[in-house]
């Protein structure tokens, strides 16, 4: 599975159901999946590997959560302890219906985070770049430039420490960083230079199409559209909620126009395009499916139990079989990508014949 | 001519609508009274915000690299912010205390040195990166990178403040401490307390707090004043002090000398070579006479 747009449609069916559920057995069930899934990609992730545990930070996230709302919201009947006096803030009754309600905001933020580092395990940055759509062309080449060069400077930092400690710079005080930082920063810009000069020997932005002067319509649109958007947000606040939906709604129509508009102005090749393979089409289709099951108005289907409020007390919430077997939904990615793991798959065609000494092309 | 003032019609549109989509708990009481918000809408308001504020952040994203169109720019960019997004890489691999963070030094002085549509785009597309590399890519991110983009932005206005008072120092010849790596520092400062107070705006509203601390409807615009500086004051006040005070001491230890190689640099990077054109009916008056 290598269709960034899979990968995506999948990302947003688990933000949509982690965002419209507050029941913590619906919210296990959708962490399972996501952890399941980033579990399959753990050794064929083409993305990126993080700086930090996602379990600790997780477990960060979740004890801090319950703590901090057990601690500073006194409400609910089920009273653990009281604390004493007239502190700010911490002084009342902690209690268990405070410690839920903070771990179920824990485990909807840990969803979105580990959902994410999920996409970002998935994809290659490469992949995750050319997702900017084509009215961002400059920036999207500024980030290409900027994640290309990040491991550059990482190395050239680590390049320049060693240098000063061979000279015998010592770190003591703050301004002993100077040092360090003015080398990165000078090494940097003049590497900006010559890939300035680079770009313009190969011809970058030097065609009419691409350097030529802005048009004035596709900013009529986005301007407009962006009042647009403000006009409906005042009006969906203060005094009805539909009309300010469809001024809203028009709002986006406009600002897509102009960013349609805008991207017709930019030509982009892409050398390598991600075809779309029977496994993707799948992910598609399932991934719409689970947002049709849990956003269409569907006779028959009790949804109810998606709500859940653990105040004034506690009680268990309730789970209907059919939306927990309609999460389950969102481990299809993760078994395409396990059962392209198996160990018969190992090698790809090209890889075989090479291996059995028959490199045909 | 035209085209100036729809640049600015639109980075002020766009900066005032995400604005509005933040500051909404503030101005909501004072257009209605009507029940049925706050926690009711817990579940649609973070994505509407996120939608709404995402659409604010795309035009002025679109605006602002209008005139990128520029090698030397785009390379600048790219390469300052690999360097900023290093730092930040750095930061949460080796975590320092509170909410000390590298990044805003190096975006309040590129927006300073190299004007505020840099300045924008260095602190969104720091955030974007630095996102992209560390795994923080969430719905939080249109929030910080639309935050760091104005810390970045703003940065310019202080050339109004300083250029006249450094103006008036070289006038009166006095020496002394440097004014407009003082007012940097400054700068840096209040935005530590303003980062932190802008990206908790993303939750409060949301967040079942004490009685008089946490929104409620049908509060007046002070009292919601009131009861968000108390949220703020016993939740974030030590960790945004010590993000505020890593700004300024970062600013006043390397300030001068990265300001000067960012000056330095911005000779070679901020030019462009207008061949220029002979009048071409003399040219070819010369051409068929001679």
């Amino acid at each position: 599975m290598k269709q960034p747009w899979a990968w995506v449609a999948w990302l947003v069916a688990v933000l949509v159901l982690l965002s419209i559920t507050r029941n913590p057995l619906y919210l296990v069930i959708i962490l399972l999946c996501i952890f399941i899934v980033g579990f399959s990609l753990r050794e064929s992730g083409s993305g990126l590997l993080r700086p930090f545990s996602l379990w600790k930070f997780a477990l960060w996230i979740l004890a801090f959560t319950t703590v901090f709302n057990a601690l500073t919201s006194h409400y609910g009947q089920t009273v653990l302890f009281t604390i004493p006096g007239n502190l700010p803030l911490l002084s009342g009754d902690v209690t268990l219906e405070a410690m839920v309600y903070g771990a179920t905001n824990g485990l909807i933020l840990i969803g979105m985070l580990a959902s994410f580092m999920v996409l970002s395990l998935a994809l290659p940055v490469r992949d995750l770049i050319n997702l900017i759509p084509r009215p961002f062309f400059p920036v999207a080449v500024v980030t290409s430039i900027a994640v290309t060069y990040l491991p550059t400077t990482l190395r050239q930092f680590q390049q320049i420490r060693e240098a000063q400690a061979i000279r015998g710079h010592q770190m003591r005080t703050l301004r002993d960083w100077l040092p360090l930082l003015m080398p990165l920063l000078v090494g940097g810009l003049e590497h900006a230079m010559q890939l300035a000069e680079a770009m313009t020997a190969r011809g970058f932005a030097s065609t009419n199409s691409v350097a030529g002067g802005r048009q004035v319509l596709p900013r009529v649109f986005l301007l407009f559209g962006v009042v647009m958007l403000a006009i409906g947000w005042i009006y969906n606040l203060s005094v009805n909620q539909t009309m300010g939906w469809i001024i809203i709604a028009a709002g986006v129509v406009l600002i897509t126009i102009g960013l349609w508009q805008e991207g017709k102005q930019s030509h982009r090749t892409t050398y390598h395009r991600r075809t779309w393979g029977w496994q993707d089409i799948l992910t598609l289709i399932v991934t719409l499916c689970i947002l049709a099951i849990f956003l269409l108005p569907i006779p028959g289907l009790n949804r109810s139990s998606l709500y859940y409020d653990p105040y004034p007390k506690l009680s268990s919430p309730s789970f209907s079989p059919i939306l927990g077997l309609a999460m389950l939904g969102l481990l299809t990615p993760g078994y395409f990508v396990l059962s392209r793991n198996h160990p018969g798959d190992k090698y790809s065609n090209a890889e075989k014949r090479i291996l059995n000494g028959n490199p045909r092309l | 001519m035209k085209s100036r003032i729809f640049s600015l019609a639109i980075y002020l549109a766009a900066t005032l609508s995400g604005m509005m989509v933040l500051l909404y708990p503030f101005f909501l009481p004072v257009l209605s009274n009507r029940a049925g918000y706050g926690t009711f809408r817990a579940g649609e308001m973070p994505a509407m915000m996120t939608l709404l504020l995402g659409l604010c952040l795309v035009v002025l994203i679109i605006e602002a690299q209008g005139k990128l169109m520029n090698t030397k720019l785009i390379a600048l960019l790219g390469v300052l912010v690999a360097i900023n997004s290093a730092l930040r890489f750095i930061e949460t691999a080796i975590p320092g205390p509170g909410g000390f963070t590298p990044i805003f030094f190096l975006i309040i002085l590129v927006g300073y040195a190299f004007g505020g549509r840099i300045g924008f785009l260095m602190g969104a597309f720091t955030m974007f990166v630095s996102a992209l590399v560390t795994g923080g890519v969430g719905p939080w991110l249109p929030g910080q990178m639309f935050t760091a983009g104005w810390v970045g932005m703003s940065a310019i206005f202080l050339k109004l403040f300083i250029e006249p008072l450094m103006l008036r120092m070289k006038q009166k010849n006095t020496t002394g401490i440097n004014p407009e790596i003082l007012a940097l520092a400054i700068y840096g400062l209040l935005w530590g307390f303003l980062y932190g107070a802008i990206m908790n705006l993303w939750q409060w509203p949301f967040i079942m707090g004490v009685q008089g601390q946490s929104w409620q409807v049908g509060l007046g615009f002070t009292e919601t004043i009131r009861h968000y500086l108390a949220y703020y004051l016993v939740t974030s006040l030590i960790w945004d002090t010590i993000a505020a005070i890593g700004n300024l001491l970062l600013i006043l230890a390397f300030g001068a000398a990265t300001l000067k190689a960012l000056r330095r640099f911005k000779k070679r990077f901020v030019f462009n070579y207008i061949p220029e054109a002979e009048p071409i009916s003399k040219t070819m008056h010369e051409e068929f006479s001679g």
